[in-house]
Parts: C-alpha cells; sequence; structure tokens
C-alpha cells in the first residue's frame, strides 16, 4: 500500500471512529452527569436510554435551518463546517498504534499546534456573521481566550519535544516506550508540564471551568446564540471532538500513547485518550466558571511564565542527562 | 428603648415641631404637604430613621352626601402614606400621611433616601401622584404609552387599553 | 447626589467620554440569568458597565388593583403568587395585617405554626436561591448545574412536608386572618426532624464544595460592594442589608409571631459583596433549622383558628382606617399597607400596598452594576435574589 493509500484509508477510519465517540460521548456525559446530580438521564429511547442520541441527531436534522435576516448568510453557513474540519484534522497526525495514524509527519507537533489554533477562525466568523450582539461578545471572549491559551499551549508541548529531540508523534512516543512517560520523568517538568497542557486545552474547547465564550447564563449561547438545527450540532460536535482531540494529544504526547504492557498497543491509547475525555467531564460538571479578565490573569501571569521556565528545564536537563535519559 | 417609647418621641416631634394637633387612632397623621420633606430629614438626621420603609399613594373620589342634596362633602383628591424606619431595635417605624390635592404635587424624599426613586415612580405609575423634582419620573410597572393610571378609583378593573385588550 | 458609591444611577450618558465606542445591550426581558423576566439595559464600554437602566413590569398582574375587587379571605391565595418561591411568608403578611386592624387575638397554637412554617420556607428559598446562584456562576450545563439539582432535592424534601400540612406543595392558602388552616400531626414532627438532620449534613458539603472552591470565591469577593448606608436608603432589607453590616432583623427587633420568645441570632457581614451575601444567606439556613428544631417539640395544644370561620367570603370587614404591618421574609421586609373600608362595607380593601423587599433590592441595581463586567453583573443579580413575582406584582 503507498502511504498516500494508507494514510487516504486511515484517515477515515479514524475520523469516522473519532466521531463516533465524540457522539457517543454526549449519551455517556448525561448519564455521568445525571448521576453526579443524583438523576436519571435519558432512559426512556433504547437501552438506557443510547438511542437519545439517534433521537436528539434527527431531530437536529429536522429543524428549519433558520439564518437570521441580517445575518452576513455565507460566513453563517461556513463556520460551523469549517469548525470541525480544523478540529477533525488535527487527529490526521495522532498516532493511535504503531500502525494505526493517517500521517506520521516529522513537523506532527507543529501542525497539530498550528491547525488547532485555527479553530478561533470560524468561531470568530460564527459570532461576527451572526450579527448578534451576544454572539459578538461570545467570539470577543473566544478569540481572546484562543489566541492567549495558544502561547502556554505551544510551550508546553515544546516540553515533550524537547525531551525526545523530534516533533514526530511516533518518535516521541518511542523514546517514551524506552524510557518513562514524560507525565513521570523527569520529575516536575512533565508533569507540569502536562497540567499547565491540560488546562489550556480545556480552555481552547472552551470547557468549565473556562466555557467563558458561549457562558450561557450570561450571553445566552455565546457564538451559537444564533444557530440552529444542523448547524448547531456542527459546532457542538466540534467542541466535543476538540475535547476528544486534546485529550489524545495529551495521551500521546504525555502519558506514552500506546505504551503499555499485556495489550495490543491501540488498547492503551485508547483507555488513556478516554481516561483523560472522562477527567475533562468530571471538572465540568463540578466547577464553576472563571470570568474573562481572571481567565487572562491566570495566562498571562502565571501559566506562560510557568511554561517558559518549563521549556528552560527541558532543555538543561536534556543538555545535562541526554534524550529521555 | 421601647417601641412605645419611640413612638411618643415621633408624636411629641410632631406637636412640637411641625403643628400636627391630633394623632388619630391608626397613628397615622396627616401632615401639611409643606412639611413633608422636613420632617423625613429631621427623623433621618436627627433620629436615626435610616431605613426607607414604604410610601403609599391612594386615591380619593369626589364624596358627596346623598341625604343632603348630593352636597360635596370631599372633593377628589391624593393621600401619600410615608413610613420610615430606624436601624435595629426597637425598628420603629415613623409613618404620616399628607393630602395631596389633583392639581398639586408633593416634594420628592429623593435627596434624603435613594429609595424614593423607584417606590415613587411605582407611585406615580399607578395612582398618578406627581413628585416634586423627581429625578426620572417615568412609569415603572405599566409600559411608557399606557393610558391612566389603573390603580385610580376611576379606573374600572375592565378598562379596555388598547391593544393589549 | 448619594456619593456614598460615586455611582450615579441618572448618568447622562451623553456626557461620558464621546470618544468611546459604546455598546447597549439589552440584557433580558427573556435572559438564563434575570430568573423570570427582567430587562436591564446595559450601556457598555468593552465589556465594562457605563450604565445600567432596569425596566420591571413585565410580571406585572395588577395585584393591588385585584386586592381591592376581592374580599380579604378571597386575596390570600392570590398573594400567595407574588414570591413565588416564599408562599407562606406572602400569606402572612397580609393575614397579619389584617388581624393587626381588627385586633384579632392568634391561638399560641397557630403562631407556633407560623412559626415553624416560616422557618421551613426561609430555608427552602436560601436553598433555591443558592442552586439558581450556582447556575448563575456555573451554567446550566456544569457544576452549577450540579448544584442547582442537589439544592432541589433538598427544597423538594421541605415543600413535601408542606405537602404533607396543607396538601399543596406551592401556593398554600393555609393561613386565614385569625389563625391557620391546616393543623399540623405527630407524624410531621418526626418527619421535619428527620428532613432537616439530612439537610444540615448536607449542607456542610455545599458549602465545602462551593463557598470553600478558589473559583467560587474568585467570582464573588470584592464583586457588586453595596454600601451598608445606601442599603438602608434604598430601603433594602435581610440578607442584603445584613450582608453589609446592616445590624437589623425584625425577628430580633420587632418580634412577631413567637419570635420574642426566641433567642434569633442574627448574622452579619461587613464586606457587602457577593460572597459575604452567600455567607449571611448559608448561616440563616442554619439559624432556621435551629429554630425549628427548638420549637417543633413545645407546640402547645389548642385551637389554631382565633375567630368563628365566616360563612361567606365577604365575613371579615375593616372599616376606613389605615394599618402596616410586616414580616422578615427570606428577602427582606415583606409589609402590607391595608386602608380599610373598600367595597362591600368593608369587605374588601380601599387600597392595598404590598411592600415587596425584591422591588428594594432590584432599585440598588443602578448603583452596583456600573464598573463591573457582564459576567460580574450576572453574579450580582443573583446575589441579590428579586423574585420578578414580588418585584412587578
Amino acid at each position: 500500500m503507498t502511504p498516500l493509500m494508507h494514510g487516504f484509508v486511515w484517515g477515515l477510519v479514524i475520523a469516522t471512529v473519532l466521531v463516533t465517540i465524540a457522539v457517543l460521548s454526549i449519551w455517556f456525559e448525561r448519564k455521568f452527569s445525571a448521576r453526579m446530580q443524583s438523576r436519571l438521564g435519558p432512559t426512556l429511547v433504547g437501552p438506557a436510554g443510547i438511542l437519545q442520541l439517534v433521537a436528539d441527531a434527527l431531530k437536529m436534522m429536522q429543524k428549519e435551518d433558520l439564518i437570521p435576516e441580517k445575518a452576513d448568510s455565507i460566513l453563517f453557513r461556513l463556520a460551523p463546517p469549517f469548525t470541525v474540519l480544523f478540529t477533525l484534522s488535527v487527529a490526521a497526525v495522532i498516532p493511535f498504534s504503531e500502525n494505526v495514524l493517517a500521517a506520521d509527519l516529522d513537523i506532527g507537533v507543529l501542525f497539530m499546534l498550528a491547525v488547532g489554533g485555527l479553530v478561533v477562525f470560524p468561531v470568530w466568523i460564527a459570532g461576527w456573521s451572526s450579527n448578534n450582539k451576544y454572539a459578538l461578545l461570545g467570539a470577543m471572549r473566544a478569540v481572546a481566550q484562543g489566541i492567549a491559551y495558544e502561547i502556554p499551549l505551544v510551550l508546553s508541548a515544546m516540553v515533550p519535544v524537547v525531551l525526545a529531540q523530534s516533533m514526530r508523534f511516533s518518535d516521541i512516543i518511542s523514546v517514551q516506550a524506552e524510557t518513562h512517560w514524560f507525565v513521570i520523568w523527569p520529575l516536575g517538568p512533565g508533569l507540569i508540564a502536562f497540567v499547565i497542557f491540560f488546562i489550556c486545552s480545556l480552555a481552547e474547547a472552551n470547557r468549565i471551568p473556562f466555557d467563558i465564550p458561549e457562558a450561557e447564563s450570561e450571553l445566552v449561547a455565546g457564538v451559537t446564540t444564533e444557530y440552529a438545527g444542523m448547524r448547531f450540532g456542527l459546532l457542538q460536535m466540534a467542541e466535543y471532538l476538540h475535547t476528544l482531540i486534546a485529550s489524545a494529544v495529551a495521551a500521546a504526547i504525555f502519558f506514552g500513547g500506546w505504551d503499555g504492557p499485556f495489550a495490543p498497543g491501540l488498547h492503551w491509547m485508547v483507555l488513556k485518550t478516554l481516561a483523560l475525555f472522562f477527567t475533562i467531564f468530571w471538572i465540568r460538571w463540578s466547577l464553576v466558571r472563571f470570568r474573562s479578565d481572571q481567565l487572562m490573569a491566570l495566562c498571562w501571569k502565571y501559566l506562560l511564565p510557568l511554561s517558559l521556565l518549563l521549556v528552560m528545564v527541558a532543555a538543561l536537563f536534556v543538555h545535562y542527562c541526554g534524550v529521555g535519559a | 428603648m421601647t417601641r412605645d417609647e419611640a413612638q411618643q418621641r415621633f408624636v411629641a416631634l410632631l406637636q412640637e415641631r411641625f403643628g400636627v394637633e391630633e394623632i388619630p387612632d391608626d397613628n397615622y397623621p396627616l401632615i401639611d404637604a409643606k412639611h413633608h420633606f422636613e420632617l423625613a430629614r429631621v427623623l433621618r438626621e436627627e433620629f436615626g430613621y435610616r431605613i426607607y420603609s414604604f410610601v403609599v399613594a391612594s386615591h380619593y373620589l369626589e364624596k358627596v352626601d346623598a341625604k343632603n342634596d348630593n352636597a360635596v362633602i370631599d372633593i377628589e383628591h391624593y393621600e401619600v402614606a410615608t413610613g420610615i424606619r430606624c436601624v435595629g431595635a426597637p425598628a420603629h417605624l415613623a409613618s404620616w400621611r399628607v393630602r395631596v390635592e389633583l392639581d398639586q404635587s408633593i416634594p420628592t424624599l429623593f435627596p434624603l433616601f435613594a429609595g424614593a426613586d423607584w417606590q415613587e415612580r411605582e407611585q406615580y405609575d399607578l395612582v398618578g401622584v406627581r413628585f416634586d423634582e423627581h429625578p426620572d419620573l417615568r412609569r415603572l410597572m405599566m409600559p411608557e404609552d399606557w393610558e391612566g393610571h389603573p390603580l385610580r378609583k376611576d379606573y374600572a378593573i375592565e378598562t379596555a387599553c388598547p391593544p393589549w385588550r | 447626589m448619594h456619593s456614598v458609591t460615586g455611582v450615579d444611577p441618572h448618568l447622562d450618558i451623553e456626557t461620558y467620554d464621546p470618544s468611546a465606542d459604546l455598546m447597549v445591550l439589552n440584557l433580558g426581558p427573556q435572559h438564563p440569568s434575570t430568573h423570570g423576566v427582567f430587562r436591564v439595559k446595559l450601556y457598555l464600554d468593552g465589556e465594562i458597565i457605563i450604565k445600567a437602566v432596569p425596566y420591571a413590569g413585565y410580571l406585572h398582574r395588577g395585584v393591588e388593583k385585584l386586592c381591592e375587587e376581592l374580599t380579604f379571605v378571597q386575596i390570600i391565595p392570590i398573594v400567595d403568587k407574588n414570591d413565588y418561591v416564599s408562599p407562606m411568608m406572602n400569606e402572612q403578611a397580609i393575614a397579619m395585617a389584617c388581624e393587626a386592624m381588627l385586633g384579632i387575638e392568634v391561638p399560641p397554637r397557630a403562631l407556633y405554626l407560623r412559626t415553624i412554617f416560616a422557618e421551613l420556607q426561609r430555608l427552602a428559598s436560601h436553598l433555591l436561591w443558592l442552586g439558581t446562584f450556582g447556575m448563575d456562576l456555573g451554567g446550566a450545563l456544569g457544576g452549577g448545574a450540579t448544584l442547582f439539582m442537589y439544592c432541589f432535592r433538598e427544597r423538594e424534601t421541605i415543600l413535601g412536608l408542606f405537602e404533607e400540612v396543607t396538601g399543596c406543595r406551592f401556593h398554600y392558602n393555609t393561613h386565614a386572618v385569625g389563625g391557620n388552616r391546616h393543623d399540623i400531626t405527630p407524624k410531621f414532627s418526626c418527619d421535619t426532624k428527620t428532613t432537616l438532620e439530612v439537610i444540615e449534613k448536607r449542607l456542610e458539603e455545599y458549602v465545602q464544595i462551593f463557598s470553600s472552591n478558589r473559583i467560587y470565591r474568585a467570582r464573588t469577593q470584592g464583586i457588586g460592594v453595596l454600601d451598608g448606608d445606601l442599603a438602608n436608603s434604598l430601603g433594602i432589607t435581610g440578607p442584603l442589608a445584613r450582608a453589609s453590616g446592616v445590624d437589623h432583623d425584625l425577628r430580633r427587633d420587632a418580634p412577631y409571631h413567637i419570635y420574642g420568645e426566641l433567642d434569633v441570632k442574627v448574622f452579619t457581614e461587613s464586606a457587602g459583596d457577593c460572597f459575604a451575601r452567600t455567607l449571611v444567606r448559608l448561616n440563616e439556613m442554619y439559624e432556621s433549622i435551629r429554630i425549628v428544631r427548638e420549637i417543633i417539640d413545645s407546640v402547645p395544644e389548642g385551637p389554631i383558628l382565633g375567630m368563628k370561620p365566616g360563612k361567606s367570603p365577604g365575613h371579615i370587614k375593616i372599616d376606613a382606617s389605615q394599618g402596616y404591618s410586616c414580616i422578615e421574609s427570606p428577602r427582606g421586609e415583606l409589609g402590607t399597607y391595608i386602608i380599610g373600608g373598600g367595597k362591600s362595607r368593608g369587605a374588601s380593601a380601599y387600597r392595598l400596598k404590598i411592600r415587596s423587599p425584591s422591588l428594594h433590592a432590584a432599585s440598588c441595581i443602578p448603583y452596583l452594576f456600573p464598573g463591573h463586567t457582564v459576567s460580574d453583573a450576572v453574579a450580582i443579580l443573583g446575589t441579590l435574589d428579586p423574585i420578578m413575582g414580588e418585584v412587578d406584582r
């Protein structure tokens, strides 16, 4: 099989599986949050309410395709698919096992950061083209937050890159498999970098406690205020996909990816990804949200200097102790 | 100080400084409109009545004596009752009434009590009594283009108000 | 004019920096965190509020006009709907005003019942406030909703107690002029004690989860500081004023029911911010639990209605005089001003005014909002806890 064909086939498989997991996770989250809140969650449609997803999807597709009269209708239509597109593109470079990957780019981490950062644009376009003040405020916050958190995100992702001396995902994972997971060793920089990466991913994915762009008690629904039907569904799915992919990236560069005993690599990667994904749900349903200026303060005052420091520490570590060590 | 003592002090104040002769049984003495603001000021600044409790305006129609050839007993007018309260025990409520003629207005208490802003707006809105030098005398409850004042006695509960009915 | 806060509620927006690019944002009338239908017109410079103009009246139902048409017996279920979060309080305020004007003696058992109902209702009302406030801070899809669900679970148990006595979970119509209409049973006392035990235990957890939470503190501390003098001058009473250092509680200072015999603790905070208001309400919940526990076993036997039940709805007649009486509702001084001598020879009021604490609370919005962001505005509105049914009546 040519590399192109290989990439195409696996890319299709990975994209399909990720979208399916993202959709299934909505059901899981509803059940999970219901348990946390001493409720039952969906129970009526199908066993344990799992077909509720199908019902919801059908409902969304049937909804009238509303576009506000004063909205910029072309941009308004373009924004949701591009949000999903940019989010899903990141998955192309994530290796789920030695073989299950679409493209093993030598600049994998850079690609992930660059394409992931593009998501800010369709979100801004969605907010701007809606011609709604709440959507505009939400988009403003999303851009401010997205740009601010991009920097510590990049810097914390640099720590494993420096430690592995490569931007290729498979190299980063192999180094971890040979030595230790970066979250464990070198003690300190790896773990802190993971925490920063995780926080920034939450902020990028607009998850509580950083869901300020769509803070529904303040901004009604933020960017998604004017969207209805499947366009709204796409924006929601992009959010879940973003969370899922961020978990996969974190699992790959900090938790050793496919590395693990007994079971095949794919199992371990999926397990790690889902564990992180679950943690995000857990956080979401137990915390209240920040205010946007507090969020910025957290980023610029604490996360940014700390992540810079971590890159330096990682570099010194590599200089004196060698790669992985 | 007990509440009775506070009440006696209030009554004494009314009689000595504001020329009120009789205090009715229900403790709502009628005072002259020109003393309204001054009384509130004295109570607030000299006696510590700092909590703005309520202002109630009521509308009275012309009263005639049916037995005596429909002789006019009382003309149409408003009455505004005000209550202010002191902080902490005994939480005495000082209250009084002011009679306001239909074409007259009553001074606002806004310079003394910020709460008078909304409360007086509400009374203006519902009853129609006007407050002098109120900073923002707009309707509070009813829409801005509403006709009439619903709590007036000549405003029947079925009054048609387009386009809402 | 009121320079205590330095905020002019009637700021002429034209005089504000003409080079500023202001945005007008209508918060409401239908908005997730206005707790009903309420509109605040915000003038924003960036995301900072320059001026806030509240518009009330979206829920104006003309209750006061209706009270002039109906008799004193008929208006009790009507006023239930004013403060729909604590209906018991509305009934008590009306019934007490009529009793004071008629000079009716309420039997001691009814006074005990009223005190128990009032305190349980205060607990239920504060629980609902805590839940919805969590929702304001944390969102309907997040940690706030979790708190909301927990608080509603607890509140349901209290409503269950009321249902046991009155047959209704809401809008009880259990207070009558002269006493109560439904008596409690030994089972009620027993159930109340178990319910309170559960609630007290769980309250500890809520305090742990939320008020000890760093984010929660960051969102509430120093936000929406209400000055004590301004609070008094606006007529703000209850937990809002107490959080601003005003040591004033009608239960202690002007006792009614049987509060005179009880030693009601009044909690004050000096900060006056959203966090102080949270603390005061949490403490009041514990105090309510304590009061109910103290008196639930010592309810005296005897009648619960102090007058002969009338045959017609117009049997209570008040002559043309005026009277005002008030109680400490969960939101502050809830009073009723009645001028008697209305329709059908005094069977209905000539003029009835409900002094609603929520209206006074809402009137501080123009003073508190400016200088804060939209996010803070939501937090402030949440802690003011205005019930729109009561603001607009």
